[in-house]
């Protein structure tokens, strides 16, 4: 085991080794959630900032939850809401962290890269809770726990996920590609011709529609939200449309658990779009659990990143 | 008394030959007096010992960005001028795209009194094609071109209209002034901030595909072809796009066109942890892009090297992610000695190949005289020393900006000396 990072943005940086380890971290956290305390003295004293810069309700408690559990001091900087958005850097917005001395900042933002260039400017440890379409590591990491969990292993090799949906604007499919492929996995991608990128990450099967990604045998379908438009673009010319062809209809379903295949989606589902209602009954379908090991897998980050912070002189 | 220069045994480059050609070289009263193998010493002349080093003719950029006015926190006409005699460029022409833009025969002028009085080499100016780029009316280009206009551009934009393009076409040809183009296809840049391919997938930066370049490209070719006006195609970034003109040549269309050192350089891959000094537009593309630009230079497609020089401010491209930080980097500093580090002294092409693009035709292009180490010639020179090295460190530098992927780097070769008309403004300390 290499020494602890300082930073967690992007799974791309993490060695395999890495990841079995945060997999590993991330169990003690579960089995912690069963008893009626949920807290370990951990972080206690430390700082924990999050920057928000796009709403999130999700993941942003996910991470408050997880901080608390460890015993952190958590505080959110409402960003997207504040005067803050207009016209001060984000720069900016760190040095002022940096002065309240946090240990921990995550980030969120709209910008793929604002991570990056934020960490390169501070000595706290700095998550990246997801920026732009670039990259979501503590998704990947959750997606992975889960995976780890049905799987009983951190050894994917062998297994199929099929990726459907918005692939060419989705964070999540990128960083959850990212870590299946290090953990062993085949990843095969089905979603409209415009929402597919060419190119693609090597080794990523495309497929053309539902049939012929069911001949595939995946293990697990997940589904990625659809944002219905884009700065004013259409990508799919209808919901009900996209429903039809890329969706997990009730006469998939069935297919799906004939077949025993797990169904697994980031969250919030549009219900209708994404997926049929049933399927958010159907036994293996994996998004509570997908919720309730967020708060584990961002548990196993904090403790085991190390911020930088210089002692401060008297 | 006008001060009498001897070069001697100096390595002569011209576009004559592929070999350097030792000369001794006098330079008098602004002028080459003459060229010769052993030159006899005159009276009063500076003797500059030139063994092994490469005497070649001032340089000329025809695109640079030099922000004034109204954006002289990134560069000035001063600064930006010493940045081109720095890396040994004697002649630029300034694009129009400042703040106002040059959209007027009052603000060419003006551009041209500060630079008489702000730069020790010629500056020229662009004049806009549209009034505040905006691509909707025409510009007084007559009286753009009798204040000293000597080009008309858009630059950093595309004129996308076609008929508005069409008819400033028409009606520049009766003046022979030439059209530069900026090629890009608005709709299809969209929020891009690098090339559409594998790298901005993995980076998750919305990319700009080829196809914006090249569909411009192709419909302001056609343009020209139907109108007979001189189009020139700055900054060309594709095989594709490449194609397109080199056809066009063939078929005998008046097209002219450009490449930049660092689209012969980089491509997306150079792009490590959104390093902004990697982001331009048009952007870096394929590794493929270089080696197909590097042979359609050296076949004789492009017909100048030109930097674009984009100087912005250190917040600007270094305080702000990616997505959010301005295209474009400063180039006239590092040109030469780039040119030379990755192709000259490789052998990939010879110095007759920079002088012909980089000297002679971008002056050509523009009908000015030809500036040459030949008697005669305006004195613009330039020493270079293949042995030596530059460092391209803040304090190397002249221009107000560092934007650049070399900044803090070396490269082999340094520019030792620099005249225009016969006047030393640059002379770096051997050491």
């Amino acid at each position: 085991m290499s020494e602890p990072r300082k930073d967690l943005l992007q799974i791309a940086d993490l060695t395999s080794e890495e990841v079995e380890h945060l997999l590993s971290a991330a169990q003690p956290f579960k089995e912690l959630f069963r008893r009626s305390v949920k807290k370990v003295p951990t972080l206690q004293g430390k700082t924990v900032l999050s920057l928000f810069y796009e709403p999130s309700t999700r993941t942003s408690s996910s991470f408050e939850v997880a901080a608390k559990r460890l015993s952190a001091d958590v505080t959110n900087l409402a960003v997207a809401t504040s005067s803050v958005v207009k016209g001060e850097s984000v720069l900016d917005t760190v040095d002022t962290l940096q002065a309240m001395r946090a240990d921990y900042i995550i980030i969120r933002h709209k910008q793929a890269g604002i991570p990056n260039l934020v960490a390169r400017h501070t000595g706290a440890a700095v998550i990246n809770a997801g920026d732009g379409f670039h990259a979501h590591p503590t998704q990947a990491l959750l997606d992975a726990s889960t995976l780890y969990d049905v799987f009983g292993s951190a050894n994917f090799s062998g297994k199929k996920v099929l990726i459907v949906g918005d692939i060419l604007h989705s964070r999540v499919a990128r960083s959850t590609s990212c870590i299946l492929t290090k953990l062993g996995a085949e990843v095969g991608v089905l979603g409209p011709g415009t929402l597919v990128p060419e190119h693609r990450p090597e080794g990523m099967r495309k497929f053309s529609e539902f049939d012929e990604a069911f001949s595939w045998k995946p293990d697990v379908i997940y589904l990625l939200r659809v944002q219905f438009e884009r700065q004013g673009e259409q990508f799919f010319p209808s919901a009900g449309e996209y429903h039809s062809v890329y969706g997990l209809t009730e006469g998939r379903l069935d297919r799906v658990r004939d077949e025993g295949i797990w169904v697994m989606h980031p969250g919030p589902v549009n219900r209708g779009v994404e997926l049929a209602d049933s399927v958010m009954g159907y036994e293996r379908c994996l998004i509570n659990r997908q919720v309730e090991n967020g708060i584990a897998a961002r548990m196993a980050v904090l403790y085991w990143l190390k911020p930088q912070l210089e002692p401060l002189n008297e | 008394m006008s001060n009498m220069i001897l070069f001697k045994s100096a390595s002569v480059a011209s576009t004559r030959s592929k070999e350097l050609e030792v000369c001794d070289v006098l330079v008098k009263e602004g002028r080459v007096e003459s060229v010769a193998v052993n030159l006899e010493k005159k009276d009063g002349a500076k003797v500059i010992h030139a063994e092994g080093k490469v005497l070649l003719p001032g340089l000329f950029d025809l695109h640079v960005h030099f922000r004034e006015p109204g954006q002289t926190s990134k560069e000035n006409i001063f600064t930006g001028s010493e940045a081109a005699i720095n890396g040994g460029v004697t002649g630029v022409v300034a694009m129009p795209n400042t703040a106002p833009a040059i959209d007027s025969g009052g603000l060419v002028r003006s551009v041209m009194d500060i630079a008489k009085r702000n730069a020790r080499i010629p500056v020229y100016t662009t004049g806009c094609i549209t009034k505040e780029r905006k691509g909707i009316e025409m510009t007084p280009i007559a009286g753009m071109k009798s204040a000293g206009a000597v080009m008309l551009t858009d630059d950093g934009s595309p004129v996308s209209n076609p008929q508005l393009l069409r008819r400033a076409m028409e009606y520049a040809r009766e003046f022979d002034l030439p059209l530069a183009s900026h090629c890009e296809t608005m709709e299809l840049s969209g929020q891009g901030a690098m090339n559409e391919g594998r790298v901005s997938y993995q980076m998750g930066i919305p990319g700009i595909p080829a196809i914006s370049e090249e569909i411009c490209i192709a419909r302001d070719i056609q343009i020209a072809e139907y109108t007979g006006a001189h189009l020139h195609i700055q900054h060309v970034t594709t095989a594709r796009g490449m194609e397109i003109i080199r056809r066009a040549k063939n078929d005998g269309v008046h097209v002219t066109c450009e490449v930049a050192p660092h689209h012969l350089i980089f491509n997306e891959e150079h792009i490590i942890d959104y390093d902004t000094h990697f982001k331009m537009n048009p952007p870096l593309r394929t590794r493929e892009d270089n080696e197909r630009l590097v042979a359609g230079l050296i076949e004789g497609v492009f017909d100048v090297i030109a930097t674009d020089h984009a100087p912005h401010t250190d917040f600007e491209k270094r305080q702000q992610d990616f997505a959010s930080a301005p295209f474009g980097i400063t180039g006239l500093e590092t040109a030469l000695p780039s040119l030379f580090h990755y192709f000259i002294k490789p052998g990939i092409f010879g110095w007759d190949l920079l002088v012909e693009r980089y000297a002679s035709q971008p002056r050509s292009i523009l009908k000015f005289d030809e500036v040459a180490v030949a008697e005669g010639s305006v004195a613009d020179l330039v020493l270079f020393d293949p042995a030596g090295a530059t460092t391209f460190s803040r304090e190397f530098m002249r221009s107000k900006a560092s934007n650049t992927p070399f900044l803090d780097q070396t490269l082999d070769g340094s520019v030792d000396m620099v005249l225009s008309h016969g006047d030393i403004l640059l002379e770096r300390d051997a050491d």
